[in-house]
C-alpha cells in the first residue's frame, strides 16, 4: 500500500456547515433554556422547532447532498470501524476525508437522540398549563406524562453525546494534532485518499 | 385453637382493608385529589387563555375563586413521612421533597399568592386570563421541576 501525501480539499459544503453550527446553537440554547430558562418556555419550544427543521434538512441532505454529507458515504461496517479504532491512538492526523467510521456512529447517535428528543418534547405535558407540547393532545394522558420523563432523560443523553463530541475534537487537536474545527468553518481540510 | 385460627383467617380481609386505608394512603389520595382539584379549575382558565373556550368573566372568576380557596389550603399536612415515590405505590413525590419541606412550603406560598390575585386578575377580558394562567402555571412548574418524579 502506498501512502500518498495529504492534499487540501474542499470537504464540507456550505449548507452542511451552516447546518452544523445552527444545530449546535439551537441545541445548546434549548438545553440551557430548558434547565435554567424562564417559567414560560416558548423560546425553548422555538429552539426545538428549529432543531426539528434542521434534522429534516440533514435527513434529506444525507441522501441528496454532496458525497461527504451522504449516509452511504460515511456509514460503514464493523470491520472498517475496528480497523479505524485500532489506528486511532497513533499520534498522527487521520487526514480522513469526511466523517471517520467511528465518528459516523456518533453522528447517527446524535441525529437519532435529537429526533427522539424533539418527539418527546412535542407530546409532553408537564401539568403546568403553560408549557404543554403542541401534540400532547394527540396522545394518551399517560404517554404525555411519561414523555416528560423521556425528555428529561434525553437531555442527559444529549449532554453526554456533546461532551463526547467536544472531547474527541480536543483529542484530535491535542493528541493527534489535527484541527477538525477549522474545516467545519471553512470547508477546507487536509485529506488523504489511499483507496 | 380452632377459634384462634378462625379469628386469624377472619382478620385477614380486615387487615387488607386497613392496609388500603392506611394514613399514608389517605395522605397520598388527599394530596393527589388536591392536584386534581387545581387542575379542574386551571383547565377552563387555560382553555380561555388559549381561546379554546370562549371568555366568560363570571366563569373565569368562579374558577379563579376556587383556586384562591385551594391556595389557602395547607396541603403540606398531607406530605407525611413514608409517602414518597418508592415508599408508597402511586406516589410521584421525590424523596428529596422531605429534605426540603421549607422550600416546598415557600413554593406553595407562591401559588397561594398568585391564586389570591386570580379572582380580580381574570376580570376584564381574555388577555387578563392569559396573564393569570402564566403566573399560576409558573408556580406549578417551579415545584414539579424539583419535587415531582419525571
Amino acid at each position: 500500500m502506498t501512502v500518498s501525501d495529504p492534499v487540501r480539499e474542499k470537504l464540507w459544503d456550505p449548507a452542511l456547515r451552516a447546518f452544523h453550527w445552527l444545530l449546535a446553537f439551537f441545541v445548546i440554547a434549548a438545553w440551557v433554556l430548558g434547565k435554567f430558562g424562564p417559567a414560560n418556555m416558548w423560546l425553548h419550544f422555538w429552539c426545538g422547532y428549529a432543531v426539528a427543521g434542521l434534522l429534516v434538512f440533514r435527513l434529506v441532505w444525507g441522501f441528496v447532498g454532496p458525497k461527504p454529507a451522504r449516509f452511504s458515504h460515511f456509514l460503514t461496517g464493523p470491520g472498517k470501524m475496528l480497523r479505524y479504532a485500532r489506528g486511532m491512538f497513533r499520534r498522527v492526523p487521520s487526514y480522513w476525508p469526511g466523517h471517520n467510521p467511528l465518528g459516523a456512529l456518533s453522528v447517527i447517535a446524535m441525529l437519532l437522540v435529537l429526533a427522539a428528543q424533539v418527539g418527546s418534547g412535542l407530546v409532553s405535558d408537564p401539568d403546568d398549563f403553560i408549557n404543554i407540547g403542541p401534540l400532547a393532545g394527540q396522545v394518551s394522558r399517560a404517554t404525555s406524562r411519561a414523555a416528560v420523563g423521556w425528555h428529561n432523560l434525553g437531555a442527559v443523553v444529549i449532554l453526554l453525546l456533546v461532551v463526547l463530541h467536544v472531547g474527541m475534537i480536543l483529542f484530535y487537536r491535542l493528541w493527534k494534532r489535527e484541527d477538525l474545527v477549522r474545516p467545519m468553518l471553512t470547508g477546507w481540510k487536509l485529506v488523504r485518499r489511499d483507496d | 385453637m380452632r377459634l384462634i385460627l378462625a379469628a386469624a383467617f377472619a382478620a385477614i380481609p380486615v387487615l387488607a382493608i386497613a392496609q388500603d386505608n392506611s394514613v399514608e394512603q389517605d395522605a397520598l389520595k388527599a394530596r393527589q385529589g388536591y392536584m386534581v382539584a387545581i387542575s379542574a379549575n386551571m383547565g377552563p382558565l387555560a382553555a380561555m387563555a388559549k381561546g379554546d373556550m370562549e371568555y366568560n368573566e363570571e366563569q373565569a372568576v368562579f374558577h379563579a375563586s376556587n383556586l384562591a380557596a385551594l391556595g389557602n389550603y395547607e396541603v403540606e399536612m398531607h406530605f407525611l413521612p413514608g409517602t414518597a415515590q418508592g415508599e408508597l405505590e402511586g406516589s410521584h413525590a421525590l424523596a428529596k421533597t422531605w429534605d426540603n419541606l421549607d422550600d416546598v412550603r415557600a413554593k406553595h406560598d407562591d401559588f397561594k399568592v398568585a391564586a389570591a390575585a386570580a379572582p380580580e386578575g381574570v376580570k376584564g377580558g381574555q388577555a387578563q386570563v392569559g396573564a393569570v394562567v402564566q403566573s399560576l402555571g409558573g408556580t406549578c412548574k417551579a415545584c414539579h421541576d424539583n419535587y415531582r418524579a419525571k
